[in-house]
C-alpha cells in the first residue's frame, strides 16, 4: 500500500541490507522445507500435505538468493544502517514504550482485568506523549469505560474482569 | 425481482442504516487524519463487524472506505499531508491551489468528482459482475488455480515498487497460510503441538498487527514532528465546479475508467489508480506546464480515479473471490469467516446479498456529498485532534479487537508478533499488502492446486487442457517469464536498484 510520497516511508530507521534479509528468509524457508519431511503422505494419493509448503519454500529460497545476489552486485552497503532516531533517546523510548504497553497488556490483563490495564496503558502513554495530566485522566477514564461497554456489554466479548470481579 | 426487493428490505433497515451512518462518520474521520489510512480504518472496523450480520458488516466496510478515500483529500489540500496514500498523487497540486487562494474550488471539485467517480465505479460493477459471474459459474479448480496465480502475480507485479521484495512478501504470506490443518488431507502443519495454532493463523489479529500496530510503532517515533496545524477557512464550495465539469468532463470519464480498471486488477488499488491517472492527465494535457502549479485538471482525473477504483476492486472480489486491493482482501477474509465462500455461486444462491452490496455502494456515494461537505466545513476541528491522544486510543482498539477474535490472549499475542514483523518488513522495503493477499488466498490456492494436481495426475498439460484455464495459464506463465527476466541481474530491475541506492 505504501507508495513514494506517503510521509512515513522516507525513514528507514534501522535497516539491514538485503543480503541479511535474504539470509534470514533463506534459513526460514530451509527450516520449513525440512519440517515437511515429517508429514505423512496423503493415503492413496501421490501428492500429500508436504507438496504445497515445499513449493512455497522453494519460491522463498529463490527470492532470497536473488536478493542476496542483487545486494552483492551493488556492494559496499554496510550490514546495518542506523537512522537518526535510534540515537535520540526520547524517540527510542517512545518506540519501546509503545511495544512495552502491548507486552504489559499480555502480562497484566488476566490478573488485573481489562479496565485497570487499559486505563494504565492509556494514562502512561498520554503522559509520556505530553498530554496534560487532567486531560489524560479524563480521556483514559472515558475511553476505558466506553470500550468496556461497547465490547464487553454490547458485543459480549469476555474481557478479563480481574480485580474488579468482586466490585462490579 | 424479488431478490432486489429483499435487498432493499435488508439495506433500509434502521439498524443497517445506523451502522452505515456511523461507519461513514468513522471513515471520514480516519481518512481525514494524516497517517491513518483507509486500510487501517477497515482493519479497525473488522472486529466490530465480526459480530454483525453479513449485510451491515459489508455496509460498514463499503461506506467507511468510500468516505476515507475522499476525506484523504481534505488535509492534502489544507496541509499538504495526504490523509490516505490514495490522495498522495495530487497533494502538492491541491496545496498549490490553496496557496493561490483556490481552496474552495479545490475542495468542491474533490467532493463532486469523488462522488461522481465513486458512482461510475459502482455502475461498472453492477453491469459487469453478473455477466462475469455467468461465465465463472462453469469454472473448475483449474481455472480457479490459474486465476489465483494470475491475481497474486499481478499484485506483486503492479502493486509494489520492488517486485522481488513483493514476491518474497507473497511467499511469506502463503507460508504463514500453511500453518494449521492442511485443507486437503487434514494433516496439522507447523503447529509445534500448539492448540491455538491448529486453527491456523487468525486473519484479523494479523491484519490489525500489520496495518495498524506497525503504523502505531512508526507513529510513536514521529510524534514530535506532528506539530500543530493551522487549517484554512472554507467558503462557498460549489462556485465554479460546474465550469470545471464542463471543461474537464472528458478527464472525469477517463479518470474513472482508469480507476475502475486499475481497481479491478488484483493488488493495485485506489492509490495506484490516482498516480496513474494523474500521470496520464499530465501527459495528454494541452497545458502540461501548468501541472504542479495548482492546476485543477490533474485533480479532476485522479480524484475521480481513486474513488472509482473502490467499486472496480469489488468486481474480481465478488465474482471470483479474488481481491482487487487490500481492502477487498479484508472483505474476502470476513466473508470466509462468516461461512460464505465468495464466488459466482453467491450470485445464484443469495443474489439479494449482491444487490444489497450494490445498493449500499450507491447509498454510500450519495451520502458522501452531505457528509463530505460537513467534513470540509469542520476540517479545522477534525485536524486539531492531537495525535498524542489518538495513538494510545487506537492501540486500545487494536488490542480489544484482536482479543475479541479469539476470546483469548492468543489474538493479542498474534497481533503484537505480526505488528513487529510487519514493521520490520516495511522498514526493509518489503511491502505487507502481498503478504495479506497470500494469507487470504493461500488456502483456496492450495485447495484448487491439490485437486487439480490429483485430477490431472501431475501433468502440466492437464492444467491447461480446458480452454479458459489454458488461456489464463498461458497468460500467467508469460507473466512469470517476464518477471524472472526482469529479476535476473542483467534485467530491468537494475534501474530500480539504482534508483533506490
Amino acid at each position: 500500500m505504501r507508495r513514494a510520497g506517503s510521509p512515513s516511508q522516507k525513514a528507514y530507521p534501522m535497516r539491514f541490507n538485503d543480503a541479511v534479509v535474504g539470509t534470514v528468509f533463506l534459513l526460514l524457508a530451509g527450516a520449513m522445507i525440512a519440517m515437511t519431511f515429517t508429514f505423512p503422505p496423503f493415503p492413496g494419493q501421490k501428492y500429500g500435505p508436504s507438496l504445497f509448503p515445499r513449493i512455497i519454500g522453494g519460491g522463498m529460497i529463490l527470492c532470497s538468493v536473488l536478493l542476496m545476489l542483487r545486494e552483492w552486485r551493488i556492494g559496499g552497503r554496510p550490514w546495518i544502517t542506523l537512522e537518526d532516531w535510534t540515537r535520540r533517546p526520547a524517540r527510542l523510548a517512545s518506540f519501546a514504550l509503545m511495544l512495552a504497553a502491548m507486552v504489559f497488556y499480555l502480562l497484566a490483563s488476566e490478573p488485573l482485568g481489562f479496565m485497570p490495564t487499559a486505563f494504565l496503558i492509556q494514562l502512561g502513554l498520554f503522559l509520556w506523549f505530553g498530554v496534560r495530566p487532567l486531560m489524560a485522566v479524563i480521556v483514559a477514564t472515558v475511553m476505558t469505560i466506553a470500550v468496556q461497554y461497547f465490547f464487553g456489554t454490547l458485543m459480549r466479548v469476555p474481557l478479563p474482569r480481574g480485580i474488579l470481579d468482586s466490585v462490579l | 425481482m424479488t431478490a432486489i426487493s429483499t435487498a432493499f428490505g435488508l439495506v433500509f433497515d434502521p439498524t443497517v442504516l445506523a451502522v452505515i451512518m456511523g461507519s461513514a462518520i468513522f471513515g471520514m474521520f480516519v481518512g481525514a487524519m494524516p497517517g491513518l489510512t483507509a486500510t487501517m480504518a477497515t482493519a479497525l472496523l473488522v472486529p466490530v463487524t465480526f459480530f454483525m450480520a453479513p449485510v451491515p458488516a459489508l455496509g460498514a466496510i463499503v461506506t467507511a472506505t468510500a468516505m476515507a478515500i475522499f476525506a484523504g483529500d481534505i488535509p492534502a489540500a489544507m496541509l499538504r499531508m495526504p490523509g490516505t496514500p490514495a490522495s498522495a498523487a495530487y497533494a502538492d497540486e491541491s496545496y498549490e491551489m490553496t496557496k493561490k487562494g483556490q481552496l474552495d474550488l479545490c475542495m468542491g471539485v474533490n467532493l463532486v468528482f469523488s462522488v461522481l467517480g465513486g458512482i461510475f465505479g459502482v455502475i461498472i460493477l453492477i453491469v459487469l459482475a453478473p455477466v462475469l459471474a455467468e461465465v465463472a459459474i462453469n469454472f473448475s479448480s483449474f481455472e480457479y488455480f490459474w486465476l489465483a496465480c494470475l491475481g497474486l502475480t499481478c499484485a506483486v507485479f503492479i502493486g509494489t515498487g520492488d517486485p522481488l521484495k513483493g514476491l518474497l512478501s507473497l511467499f511469506i504470506g502463503l507460508a504463514i497460510g500453511c500453518i494449521g490443518i492442511d485443507p486437503a488431507a487434514g494433516q496439522p502443519r507447523f503447529t509445534f503441538g500448539n492448540v491455538d495454532l491448529l486453527s491456523g493463523i487468525n486473519f484479523i489479529p494479523t491484519l490489525i498487527g500489520m496495518f495498524a500496530v506497525s503504523e502505531l510503532l512508526r507513529g510513536a517515533v514521529t510524534m514530535e514532528k506532528g506539530g500543530h496545524v493551522v487549517a484554512q477557512a472554507v467558503g462557498s464550495l460549489m462556485t465554479g465546479v460546474g465550469g470545471v465539469f464542463k471543461k474537464y468532463w472528458f478527464n472525469f470519464l477517463r479518470g474513472s475508467v482508469i480507476g475502475t480498471v486499475i481497481g479491478a486488477l488484483p493488488g493495485a488499488g485506489a492509490d495506484i489508480a490516482a498516480w496513474v491517472s494523474y500521470a496520464v492527465s499530465k501527459k495528454t494535457s494541452k497545458e502540461p506546464e501548468k501541472f504542479g502549479t495548482g492546476h485543477i485538471e490533474g485533480i479532476v482525473d485522479s480524484t475521480s480515479a481513486n474513488n472509482s477504483a473502490l467499486g472496480g476492486a469489488w468486481i474480481p472480489a465478488l465474482v471470483f473471490g479474488i481481491p482487487g486491493d487490500s481492502i477487498t482482501a479484508i472483505v474476502i477474509g470476513v466473508l470466509y469467516m462468516k461461512g460464505m465462500n465468495p464466488g459466482p455461486s453467491v450470485f445464484l444462491q443469495t443474489p439479494e446479498l449482491i444487490y444489497a452490496v450494490f445498493i449500499i455502494f450507491i447509498l454510500a456515494n450519495l451520502l458522501m456529498f452531505p457528509l463530505g461537505w460537513a467534513a470540509i466545513k469542520s476540517a479545522k476541528q477534525i485536524l486539531r485532534v492531537p495525535r498524542n491522544i489518538l495513538l494510545p486510543i487506537i492501540l486500545i482498539f487494536c488490542i480489544v479487537g484482536s482479543y475479541a477474535m479469539t476470546n483469548s490472549l492468543y489474538g493479542v499475542v498474534l497481533m503484537v508478533a505480526m505488528g513487529v514483523f510487519g514493521w520490520l518488513l516495511e522498514e526493509h522495503g518489503v511491502p505487507v499488502a502481498p503478504l495479506i493477499l497470500g494469507l487470504v488466498l493461500g488456502e483456496m490456492l492450495e485447495q484448487n492446486f491439490m485437486s487439480s494436481m490429483i485430477k490431472a495426475d501431475g501433468s502440466l498439460i492437464g492444467f491447461l487442457s480446458r480452454p479458459i484455464a489454458g488461456v489464463l495459464g498461458v497468460c500467467t506463465i508469460v507473466l512469470w517469464a517476464v518477471m524472472i527476466w526482469k529479476a535476473l541481474p542483467f534485467g530491468a530491475s537494475r534501474a530500480a536498484v539504482d534508483a533506490k541506492a
